[in-house]
């Protein structure tokens, strides 16, 4: 397989990481939304779900800066 | 409005009748009787036997349990896709196609009146023509229980639309009132005055299952005399 | 497979199992795919018939399913929290064992986290969790968790693997894209390992408090009911006290059996053990500590519905589990561990698989005996599990197993580039700490 093509399948992967935890997030507060329309879930439950929504941005957020530190930190006479 | 229901233990005589009428009503399934020794049998209506005394002085009553539609249901807090919930007036109901079957709601009930479809239902040759068409069959996998006959609920309130009038008492009653032949089960609205259930709660002999745990039944127990 | 780059290595041993598997591996997948097919097939008859085909009823309605969910969520513990907490704690011995810990994480999150799927009556309705979820029931905490710590815990298994998998490409390793598409372009340049430092110093940190939570949380599933013998407030702490219990004897049984089956002698020397199995031994008493302090609570009350629930454990029908679940968990490890005569391999492989098969009971213990016994006068419900339930369990073990050898198969299990960097680090970096905590010498001149 060509260098290109496992770029491209890496940034790929990586988009759907992003795609994967936005949609777990929109997910998360959309629970909050409901639960607070019908107002019968504990403050506490609806508190620790706000805070469950940046785990999953920092992972995100962990994985990219990995990605291009990893790509920006090799040497310059390797592919572009 | 709050639907709650009496159930006088001095009149009641353990016939069962309740538990029959609630079955043939609800459409609940008939379990085969392997099954049935297991644990799974269905009844919304159950009869509790509690022995008290030993022998010679042995006595045995049967008592009536449907679900006790709880002011704190313990059973709501825990579904996690609201398939159970109490509504604005009091019965706490079961959403079927909502249920995904996780028991977590039987596993919470104190009272255990949760039944669960282990197996598709199926009735014996002909008795599926004599199920109630006012009431939906269950699919395997969902849990069920006493809705305090809420259909016929909704059926009167219709009927009372059409005529342009108020609920009466007599209009709504669920099936196991309705069949108890000693007048023993009373249903109607525990804040209207004028129902015998409002009246009969606050008598003297009036308790209820479990009352420490906070769980504010709507079923009402009245203690026998002798 | 064909061999790959014939350049020896200091560390083949390790690359062994990836370039040469040998055919015991294909012998060991098959055996083990035939089961889970069965399996399978066992699953599909459930999703056919019902959930009639397994032991529950009323009032045990909830069984293996749930027992085994607990259990396999439990061994996750061993992977993250250990992996995690010695690397914070900078414990040099860490190096040969934290990637085989994080492997057990990951794949043990997965089967546990399918586990409540299986146990659903109508899994086909599995969305309305998502569309309709009520933040109010502790199972929908759950999903959010599991699933926080399953991402969590991927990343933290992957980021620390890629040098290992440059290793990998650079030798040519088939299937080569594979390598290439998971490497991220390593190079080992001085850049590239500060990046993975600071994700690697992130994600450490994070990862803790997540898995402390996921345990908890499951404990809440029993604790935020009335049940007797459910209702306790130790449940969190009690839970995760046990999971890290049951993690840490899991890696030790792992690790027996790597160092036996890819002979890592030279990596898994006996101070890895003894460590671990002094952990293990703590981890005992601290697990005896929380269930005696539980029980005679429980006990000293002497609430009648409390009390039926304890003596059902204590002398009736499940006195043999519970009485073999103190023995496996504490009278036997304890008795092994603590004499350093008996604290071989061989005694703590005995030890290890002792504290696995009591933990599992401990969670039939924690799930059946509430159940059984209702507040309302019923006949104490009885559970006899049946032939699917037992497929499931086995199922579940030996997709575990099929999913780590895979692992071992792709990948190193021992992390290689960390025992390069501690073959020349570690010796330094200790001296230097070491240094730091030496008490300062009278000044000679009197200057600082």
């Amino acid at each position: 397989m060509s260098k290109k093509t496992i770029e491209a399948l890496q940034i790929l992967s990586i988009s759907l990481i992003w795609v994967l935890f936005i949609g777990i997030a929109v997910w998360i507060v959309n629970l909050i939304k409901e639960s607070l329309k019908l107002h019968d879930a504990p403050d506490a439950s609806v508190g620790i779900s706000i805070v469950a929504i940046p785990v999953f941005f920092i992972l995100a957020s962990v994985l990219t800066y990995v990605f291009i530190g990893l790509r920006k930190g090799r040497e310059e006479d390797s592919e572009p | 409005m709050k639907w709650g229901m009496v159930i006088d233990l001095q009149k009641c005589t353990g016939c069962g009748e309740c538990a029959a009428a609630c079955k043939r009503e609800n459409n609940v399934a008939i379990v085969a009787p392997k099954e049935s020794e297991m644990g799974r049998t269905m009844l919304w209506m159950d009869m509790l036997t509690i022995y008290e005394g030993e022998y010679p002085r042995l006595r045995v009553r049967q008592i009536p349990r449907p679900c006790m539609h709880c002011d704190h249901p313990p059973c709501t807090k825990v579904c996690p896709v609201r398939a159970t919930y109490i509504n604005e007036e009091g019965i706490v109901a079961q959403i079927y196609p909502q249920c995904i079957g996780c028991r977590y709601c039987m596993a919470a009930c104190p009272y255990t009146v949760k039944s669960f479809n282990w197996y598709k239902p199926e009735w014996p040759p002909g008795m599926a023509q004599t199920t109630n068409p006012d009431v939906s069959v269950r699919p395997a996998g969902v849990v069920e229980k006493c809705t305090f006959c809420i259909h016929r609920l909704q059926i009167a309130r219709e009927q009372a639309k059409i005529e342009a009038r108020d609920l009466r008492e007599k209009d709504y009653q669920p099936a196991c009132a309705e069949g108890c032949p000693t007048g023993a089960i009373v249903f109607g609205d525990l804040e209207n005055r004028n129902h015998q259930v409002n009246q009969l709660a606050h008598s003297p002999r009036a308790t209820k299952l479990l009352e420490d745990l906070g769980t504010e039944p709507k079923v009402i127990y009245l203690k026998e005399v002798d | 497979m064909e061999h790959a780059s014939a350049t020896p290595h200091p560390d083949a041993a390790l690359l062994r199992p990836i370039e040469n598997p040998g055919r015991t591996f294909y012998y060991m997948v098959g055996i083990l795919l035939v089961i889970i097919l069965y399996t399978g097939f066992v699953y599909i008859r459930q999703l056919w018939y019902g959930l009639g085909v397994t032991g529950m009823a009323q009032p045990v309605t909830w069984g293996f399913y749930i027992v085994n969910f607990v259990f396999f969520i439990g061994i996750s513990h061993a992977g993250t929290l250990i992996s995690a907490i010695l690397r914070l704690s900078k414990a040099e011995w860490r190096r040969p064992i934290t990637r085989m810990a994080e492997v057990i994480t990951a794949i043990v999150l997965a089967i546990g986290g399918l586990h409540p799927i299986i146990d659903l009556g109508r899994p086909d309705r599995m969305m309305h969790l998502f569309y309709n979820g009520r933040l109010q029931s502790p199972l929908l905490w759950d999903v959010t968790s599991i699933t926080a710590y399953f991402t969590a815990s991927t990343v933290y298994l992957y980021i620390p693997l890629i040098p290992d998998i440059a290793i990998l490409r650079d030798r040519g390793v088939k299937p080569r894209w594979l390598y290439e598409f998971l490497s991220w372009g390593w190079q080992g340049t001085e850049r590239q390992h500060k990046v993975l430092d600071r994700a690697m110093n992130i994600l450490m940190v994070m990862v803790i408090p997540i898995a402390i939570s996921v345990h908890t949380i499951i404990s809440y599933i029993f604790a935020m009911t009335v049940q007797p013998g459910w209702h306790s407030t130790i449940f969190g702490p009690y839970f995760v006290v046990g999971a890290i219990f049951s993690g840490i004897a899991a890696i030790l049984v792992l690790m027996i059996v790597f160092r036996k089956v890819f002979h890592l002698e030279g990596y898994l020397k006996q101070i890895h053990f003894n460590y671990l199995s002094i952990l293990l031994l703590i981890m005992s008493l601290i697990w005896f500590y929380f269930t005696f302090s539980e029980y005679l609570t429980g006990y000293y009350g002497h609430e009648p519905n409390e009390m039926r629930v304890f003596w059902y454990k204590f002398a009736g029908d499940f006195a043999p589990f519970f009485w073999a679940m103190l023995a496996c968990n504490f009278a036997i490890p304890v008795a092994i561990l603590c004499n350093s005569k008996t604290r071989t391999i061989p005694g703590i492989l005995i030890a290890s698989l002792f504290v696995i098969v009591g933990m599992w009971l401990e969670r039939l213990i924690i799930v059946v005996p509430s159940l059984a016994n209702p507040r309302l006068p019923y006949p104490t419900g009885i559970y006899i599990p049946s032939h699917t339930e037992w497929m499931l369990f086995l199922g579940g073990l030996s997709v575990f197993i099929l999913g780590y050898m895979i692992f071992a198969r792709f990948f190193p299990v021992i992390s290689i580039w960390e025992i390069e960097e501690g073959r020349h680090e570690s010796t330094r970096l200790v001296t230097e700490r070491i240094r730091s905590y030496m008490p300062d010498m009278e000044p000679s001149t009197g200057q600082e």
